[in-house]
């Protein structure tokens, strides 16, 4: 959709050229969004109004354009995009344009360019052939076409899901006090359908998706195909194989729920078996894991991306203890997402709604709501939050789609 | 009750005027303009104006500039102000820095649109009812129009012209008094009617082809209406309302697509009350 800013002035009302303007524009097979609108007090007062033009056709828009300029409505911030080149690797120019997650565009040789990959606090790097990505700070070379200021850049606004459903009547993106089996049915008919229009689903997964026993819950949705993608951390995989070889996650019997006897050893000896083996693929491989969800991931070929930090004990072989390679390496994986669920994770969460363009719809689910608020508050708005045990929530999801 | 203006006008003799370029349907070179007749009807015209009561100032002809006689295109006349045209053609672009030097000479303060617009003066803004009715597309730009309303404080309904033989407004409009006008529907797109409506309380609507002669392009001078040719219609209509018809055919100045209205430009026009001032040096 080609669209366009164009601004009207003067005597618009008494005069019906607002009236004109606006049926031109139909008339033409386009839309409109008024976008600003100030109206004179008085018959003397002028009026002013800002008017967004969209059409399917870029070439139909430009011929339209230069009709509403003949009734004085004339295009608001014409000027391309400015472009400065990269002095230093890893070193964006000085008043780089700081991306948001929101789908944005950008202004090149007289036509706005959609920008490939919506991601947050990356710069705008413009390649050859005219195409525009985001690129984080540590990823531009010298020599990259960077996008400095503010002119022509333009951020389309954030749309909540639509169409009927129990989110639309959420007063906040948080809910504590709503029937929790409807907004799981919800979550439920939204992957469907995101997987019907060929999207793919991320699960970001803590620790505590283990601890509640909800483990056999998620890796039935991993080998169910439901889910696409996995990014966890060491914690998340280590007490999932725990779980699995020792049957304690952190030490704790799950079937019964009290502590084992020297249990607080047990993740440990885990990961140096693990380790031993050289990677969890080569553990499934010589049977060491028999099932749960990195033994699903591994046998269904599902990608994750295990990412450490610095509390990590061992870690597994499979952590990537540079946190840049890591979001690298998770940034490979988000083409394509269209649902990710953030499970009891504050710090993986963050971490990929970070990465997240604002178009995946984002269901935060965790016991406190905190976590929820403090992934809106990092800029990823579109994340709406289930106050909830995750234990009961995967069972509940599982059964619906599995 | 009778307009507040128009008993004061600038116009130019005809001395260099003639066809000398094609910027509107009815400019043709191969018609030839008949100067000593163009002289003898421009001094019928000012006679004619002068005998119904109005006061006529002289602006210095230029041989390099041969519609310098339609004044009515020099810009717009706000009490002391004076707002110069910004033309759509480069024939008649060098026409301003003439009109400017007048106005300023006389005391007007000269207030200029900006260079991205095109405006041509009364020619395209005619004041009624409080409003100044402005029309756009042939020559003046929809764009200028607020720029006009900042520079002179008033309110402007803006007209859509439709029919480029109609190409300025004064060939669709001529206000009459303070409820009256004569109106050529034809030259105006449908929103512009409905504007035009929606302004003229009693309208005297003209046929195609009487718009076609101009009849809208006359002069008003209190109850005289100055034309160059009157339809027995019209006619009837105006004596009807208590206005005099003088006639003083122009036709010479029709093969440039001009009546008596493009031949002269009203001094005395207050489109805002605080610039009713009257320049010192114009009496």
């Amino acid at each position: 959709m080609a669209t366009e800013l164009v601004e009207l002035e003067g005597h618009i009302v008494d005069s019906l050229i607002l009236a004109k303007v606006l049926d031109v524009i139909l008339d033409a097979g386009a839309d409109y969004d008024i976008v600003e609108f100030d109206v004179g007090r008085t018959n003397v007062d002028a009026s002013r109004a800002r008017i967004e033009v969209l059409h399917e056709d870029e070439d139909r828009l430009a011929s339209l354009l230069e009709e509403l300029q003949v009734h004085g409505a004339n295009r608001v911030d014409s000027a391309d995009a400015r472009l400065v080149s990269c002095e230093t690797d890893g070193v964006l120019p000085e008043d780089f344009y700081s991306t948001t997650n929101l789908p944005t565009q950008v202004r090149i040789g007289g036509h706005w360019i959609d920008v490939e990959n919506p991601e947050m606090d990356c710069g705008l790097a413009v390649l050859d052939g005219g195409r525009v990505r985001t690129v984080p700070m540590h990823q531009v070379r010298r020599g990259d076409q960077i996008v400095v200021g503010l002119d022509g850049v333009r951020v389309q606004p954030p749309e909540r899901p639509r169409g009927s459903s129990p989110f639309e009547f959420m007063a906040s993106e948080v809910s504590s006090e709503k029937p929790k089996g409807l907004l799981v049915e919800e979550v439920a008919r939204r992957i469907v359908d995101a997987r019907a229009r060929g999207g793919r689903v991320l699960a970001v997964c803590g620790p505590a998706v283990i601890h509640t026993g909800a483990g056999p819950d998620l890796a039935r949705l991993v080998r169910d195909g439901i889910v696409d993608v996995l990014f966890a951390g060491n914690g998340f995989a280590t007490h999932d194989i725990e779980s699995n070889v020792l049957g304690t996650s952190l030490g704790v019997v799950l079937s019964e729920g009290r502590a084992a006897v020297h249990g607080h050893s047990n993740h440990l000896r885990v990961i140096n078996e693990v380790r031993r083996r050289g990677s969890i693929a080569a553990a499934v491989a010589d049977g060491y894991i028999t099932g749960g969800v990195m033994y699903e991931c591994v046998r269904r070929r599902v990608p994750f991306v295990l990412g450490g930090s610095l509390r990590d004990d061992g870690p597994l072989p499979d952590v990537i203890t540079d946190v840049v390679a890591a979001a690298d390496a998770m940034r490979a994986h988000v083409p394509g997402v269209a649902v990710a669920l953030m499970l009891a994770t504050t710090l993986h969460a963050i971490a990929t709604g970070n990465i997240l363009p604002a178009g995946v719809e984002t269901y935060c689910v965790d016991i406190n709501q905190a976590v929820v608020t403090k992934l809106a508050d990092r800029g990823s708005h579109q994340a709406l939050g289930l106050v909830t045990d995750v234990g009961l929530f995967l069972r509940e999801l599982a059964d619906r789609l599995t | 009750m009778s307009l507040p203006w128009g008993r004061r006008y600038l116009m130019c003799p005809p001395e260099h005027y003639g066809v000398l370029y094609e910027i509107n349907p009815w400019m043709h070179r191969e018609v030839a303009v008949d100067s000593d007749r163009a002289r003898e009807q421009w001094g019928g015209l000012v006679d004619t104006l002068k005998a119904a009561g109005a006061t006529i100032e002289l602006l210095e002809p230029r041989a390099d500039l041969p519609d310098l006689v339609f004044t009515a295109n020099a810009g717009l006349v706000n009490g002391t102000q004076f707002v110069p045209s910004r033309f759509r053609h480069p024939e008649r672009q060098r026409e301003t820095e003439v009109d400017i030097a007048w106005f300023a000479a006389c005391g007007f303060r000269v207030d200029e649109l900006p260079e991205d617009v095109h405006h041509e003066g009364a020619g395209d803004a005619l004041p009624f009812r409080g409003v100044l009715v402005s029309g756009y597309r042939f020559r003046s730009d929809a764009a200028s129009h607020a720029y006009v309303s900042r520079l002179t404080g008033a309110p402007v309904r803006s007209v859509e012209l439709a029919d480029p033989r109609l190409y300025h407004l004064d060939l669709t409009f001529c206000p009459l008094d303070d409820r009256r006008a004569i109106v050529a529907p034809d030259g105006w797109d449908g929103y512009g009617r409905k504007v035009m409506a929606a302004l003229v309380p009693e309208p005297l609507v003209l046929e195609l082809d009487d718009a076609m002669v101009f009849c809208a392009n006359s002069v008003v001078v209190d109850d005289v209406v100055v034309m160059h040719d009157c339809p027995p219609a019209v006619g009837r209509r105006l004596e009807a309302w208590g206005f005099e018809v003088a006639i003083s055919p122009v036709g010479e100045f029709l093969k440039a697509g001009g009546s008596c209205r493009c031949l002269t430009l009203a001094l005395d026009v207050a489109l805002t009350v605080d610039t009713q001032e009257k320049p010192l040096s114009v009496v």
